[in-house]
């Protein structure tokens, strides 16, 4: 196979690295998210730790799952089955753990600016503009390293997934630049109702140009494989990344409904949040019927369960996200606990999950051994499906008993005393998904490092 | 369609940098950056408390961006475009775990805010906003300064009205509580001071005005209704201790009034948007016959009996 480049076989240190930056920096994130939900239980807990308050430990824990935990696990993935799919090695292996290195060295970087109090005050856009800087920089090195693996390639047909992550990393890259306005170092931002608009166009494109589509790109590389099933329909695959990325791009301003911005624009961002439908859909029927009939051997391979259930909460996330850009519905749940629960099930039950599969389904394949624990793996399955469906239950709760509240004229302050036993079941739930991620991260760990199972066949 | 590098690349951009002029460069080049009637610049102190604000992420839990069907905290003013003109970056927030915050100013004078930053539990008892006591008095100053601007013009006609009572109000206090019990009552209107408790009262009836009183007033007026509460220290004038009304005619009517209206220039919030009558009524039996130790409650004049009473 990868005789093609060098002789000996590919060391793949670069998906190395990444398997174990996003387990590192899921433990972190999720140990962040702990002190938020123990803050909204108890708010004088840590009472005079000013760099560590709940204002604070919400930036950490948002921006690390996303750019620590998620985005890296992803790309580790993709770092495998790039190369793999096109019959070439990676282009740098230095390059690629220089990557790893420096990415990093930026999250910690990011982390104190936020505790020292230097965000940028836009969600999703915190960071300080010199870690936007090195963000950029990420990107830039990981997006020359695969054009460069892709132009090397023996392979003439490039699949799916590969459409996916370049899509993902070329427009992040750019949508990345424009969204954090990096041409304004001092502020990061636009002024007035414009950076409101500019800020919801990136953000939601987080979501739908880098976690989205690097998410398809690793269940269109794991599942077909895992089962041994031919891809379903190219047709559908076509149609799915178009759509997607005409469609995606034009939703963020349904964060916007309440507010005065454009009616225009409100219009086309509820639309297309309908239309939404298209590209999920087509991507479900198109992965669905290609795994058709072989739940077993799904179920066999943890990475590929993982995966697939990754794929269930994604169609479960975008039904509810169609649903809740409807300004009817949104009367109830904006601005409350619901959004954050769809938050969870979009970024941990879909991105998230996904990720982790796609990192237990090459691991053995890049270390020629087996996961150093496949029970602890199946235990870590659990914790987190039991974790993210109860957060998704409990924060939907919360969210209908605020909203309702409020649109009923009660006072935030009135209904404060009525949630207070949700934030405890939350943070309760917090403890399953913390542990999946201890749990994880030793797994990991110990598949890479002091793995004593026994050596099979390498690919 | 076969799928070349160039046509992911080149295709993908594309359509990206169509959306981008459609969704985001031409609202850019058609907002309008008026300011609305309410609008004036911030001062630099009020920028430098923003940026206090912006530092330490307030803006995860408060919205400013008041919606057509809100009945809370600013809801006289809905969010207009032309409020927003110097906001960079904008603060409208995403999510509400504490109120909305775009007409905070002049909703009270600063003593209540000192006190509810060094530790919100002292003057809202249930509150889940972490304390700002390690923020240091000098910054919580500062940030209480962009608090008091929120809402613009609105806010500083607001501010003036605290400003005007506050300084009569300490005139009242400081001429002893036998003055200051008179000035309070003088501005309760007529009507309402003769009008006693309509209701009788009962065990489960002061059960309830305790535990509203736990919820609502304890910080301030403290325990035993002594105005000892947590924040005494940093208000001023100190919440009212309410065993200095024994024999002063305070009747029902100016408890219930004053909780429902608050007392603006003092720390004394209103409550008529958190509490219904009958947990004004309730509230105030309870302080009238624990703390004040004299209560009205079903004495004449005294309207036909409400249906319910035992
Ligand atoms: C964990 C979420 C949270 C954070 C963070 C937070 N608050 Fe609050 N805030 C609340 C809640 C809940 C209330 C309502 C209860 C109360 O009045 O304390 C509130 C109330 C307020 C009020 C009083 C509103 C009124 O008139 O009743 C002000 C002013 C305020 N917050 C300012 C701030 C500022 C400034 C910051 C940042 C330094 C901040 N808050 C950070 C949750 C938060
Ligand atoms: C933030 C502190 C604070 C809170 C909370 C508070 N008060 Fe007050 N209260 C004051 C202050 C200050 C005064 C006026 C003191 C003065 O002017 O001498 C006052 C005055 C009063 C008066 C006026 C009495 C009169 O003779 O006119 C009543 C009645 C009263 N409070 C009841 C309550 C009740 C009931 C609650 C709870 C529902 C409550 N207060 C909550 C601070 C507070
Ligand atoms: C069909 C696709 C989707 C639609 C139409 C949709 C719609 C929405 C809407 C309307 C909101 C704003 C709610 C509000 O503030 O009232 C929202 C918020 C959010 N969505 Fe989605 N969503 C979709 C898919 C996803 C996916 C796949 C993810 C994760 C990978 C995701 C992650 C989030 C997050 C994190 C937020 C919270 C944003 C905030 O901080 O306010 N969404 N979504
Ligand atoms: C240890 C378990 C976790 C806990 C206790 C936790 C807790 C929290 C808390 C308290 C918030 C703030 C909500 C608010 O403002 O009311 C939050 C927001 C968020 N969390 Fe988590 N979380 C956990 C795991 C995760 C994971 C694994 C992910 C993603 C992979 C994630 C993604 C997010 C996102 C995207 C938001 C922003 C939501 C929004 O803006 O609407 N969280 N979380």
């Amino acid at each position: 196979m990868a005789s093609s480049a060098n002789n000996d076989r590919p060391n793949h240190r670069t998906a190395r690295a990444f398997c174990l930056t996003s387990a590192f920096w899921f433990a972190a994130a999720a140990s962040f998210g702990m002190i938020g939900a123990g803050y909204l239980i108890a708010p004088d807990f840590m009472a005079n730790i000013g760099w560590l308050h709940f204002g604070k430990a919400r930036p950490m824990h948002v921006n690390l799952m996303l750019f620590g935990f998620v985005t890296p696990g992803l790309l580790a993935a993709a770092f495998y089955y790039v190369p793999k799919l096109l019959r070439t090695a990676l282009y740098s292996e230095k390059l690629g753990v220089f990557t790893a290195i420096l990415w990093n060295i930026t999250l910690p970087i990011g982390v104190v600016g936020l505790a020292q109090g230097r965000s940028q005050g836009r969600e999703y856009a915190e960071w300080p503009w010199s870690v936007d800087m090195l963000i950029v920089v990420l990107f830039a090195l990981v997006i020359f390293n695969l054009v460069m693996t892709v132009r090397r390639r023996l392979e003439p047909i490039i699949y799916v997934s590969i459409w996916y992550v370049c899509a993902a990393v070329i427009l992040t890259g750019t949508t990345y630049c424009i969204g954090n306005v990096i041409w304004k170092p001092s502020t990061g931002a636009l002024l007035g109702i414009p950076d409101a608009i500019l800020l919801w166009f990136y953000g939601h494109n987080v979501f739908g140009l880098l976690l989205t589509p690097l998410g398809l790109g690793v269940a269109y590389y794991v599942l077909p494989l895992a089962t041994r099933s031919p891809l379903y329909s190219h047709t559908l695959s076509l149609i799915g990344f178009w759509s997607l990325i005409v469609v995606y791009t034009h939703i963020g301003t349904h964060h916007l409904l309440q507010v005065p911005v454009p009616t225009w624009l409100k219009t086309i961002a509820i639309v297309d949040s309908v239309a939404m439908v298209i590209p999920v859909m087509v991507f479900l029927i198109n992965i669905w019927y290609t795994v058709q009939g072989k739940l077993g051997t799904i179920h066999a391979d943890i990475g590929a369960k993982f995966v697939f259930t990754g794929t269930i909460y994604y169609f479960f996330v975008n039904i509810q996200g169609s649903m809740m850009a409807l300004p009817q519905v949104q009367r109830v749940t904006h601005f409350n606990n619901w959004v954050v629960g769809h938050a969870h099930i979009g970024v941990l039950g879909f991105a998230g999950v996904v990720a982790i599969g796609g990192i237990y389904y090459v691991l053995p394949k890049i270390t020629g051994r087996p996961l150093y624990s496949r029970f602890l793996a199946d235990l870590q399955y659990w914790l987190l499906l039991i974790g993210v469906t109860g957060f998704a239950v409990v924060l939907t709760i919360v969210g209908l008993i605020q909203g309702n509240a409020w649109l009923n004229g009660e006072t935030v302050y009135r209904v404060l005393p009525e949630i207070h036993l949700y934030y405890i079941l939350r943070a309760s739930l917090g403890v399953f998904i913390i542990s999946g991620a201890y749990i994880g991260l030793y797994n990991i760990f110990r598949t890479l490092y002091f793995n004593p199972g026994a050596a099979t066949a390498c690919e | 369609m076969r799928m070349t590098p160039t046509a992911i690349f080149i295709g993908a951009l594309a359509i990206l940098a169509a959306v981008v002029f459609v969704m985001v460069f031409w609202p850019y080049a058609q907002r309008d950056m008026t300011p609305s009637e309410i609008f004036r610049p911030r001062t630099l102190v009020e920028a430098e408390g923003r940026a206090i604000y912006i530092a330490n992420g307030c803006v995860y839990c408060h919205s400013q961006s008041i919606r057509t069907f809100d009945w809370g905290h600013g809801a006289e003013r809905i969010a207009q475009a032309g409020d927003y003109v110097s906001d960079e970056p904008i603060l409208l927030g995403s999510q509400r775990t504490g109120v909305d915050l775009s007409q905070e100013g002049g909703e009270h004078p600063d003593d209540w805010h000192i006190a509810h930053f060094i530790n919100p539990r002292y003057t809202r008892p249930n509150s889940i906003m972490p304390p700002f006591r390690w923020l240091g008095l000098e910054k919580i100053n500062t940030l209480t300064r962009y608090i008091q601007a929120l809402g613009l013009k609105q806010a500083d006609q607001r501010m003036g009205r605290q400003t005007y009572w506050k300084k009569e109000a300490i005139q009242a206090y400081e001429a002893g509580p036998v003055y200051n019990v008179k000035w309070l009552a003088e501005h309760v209107p007529a009507g309402w001071r003769h009008i006693p408790n309509p209701y009788p009262t009962t065990a489960a009836g002061l059960m309830r005005g305790r535990r509203v009183y736990a919820d609502f007033c304890i910080g301030c007026h403290g325990p035993i209704g002594d105005g000892m509460g947590d924040a005494q220290p940093w208000i001023y004038p100190p919440p009212l201790n309410f065993t200095i009304l024994k024999d002063r005619q305070i009747s029902g009517g100016i408890l219930y009034y004053q909780i429902m209206n608050g007392i603006t220039g003092t720390a004394m919030p209103y409550f008529k948007r958190e509490l219904e009558s009958q947990k004004i009524w309730e509230v105030g039996n309870y302080v009238a016959v624990y703390f004040i130790n004299q209560s009205d409650a079903n004495t004449a004049p005294h309207g036909i009996d409400s249906a319910w009473e035992p």
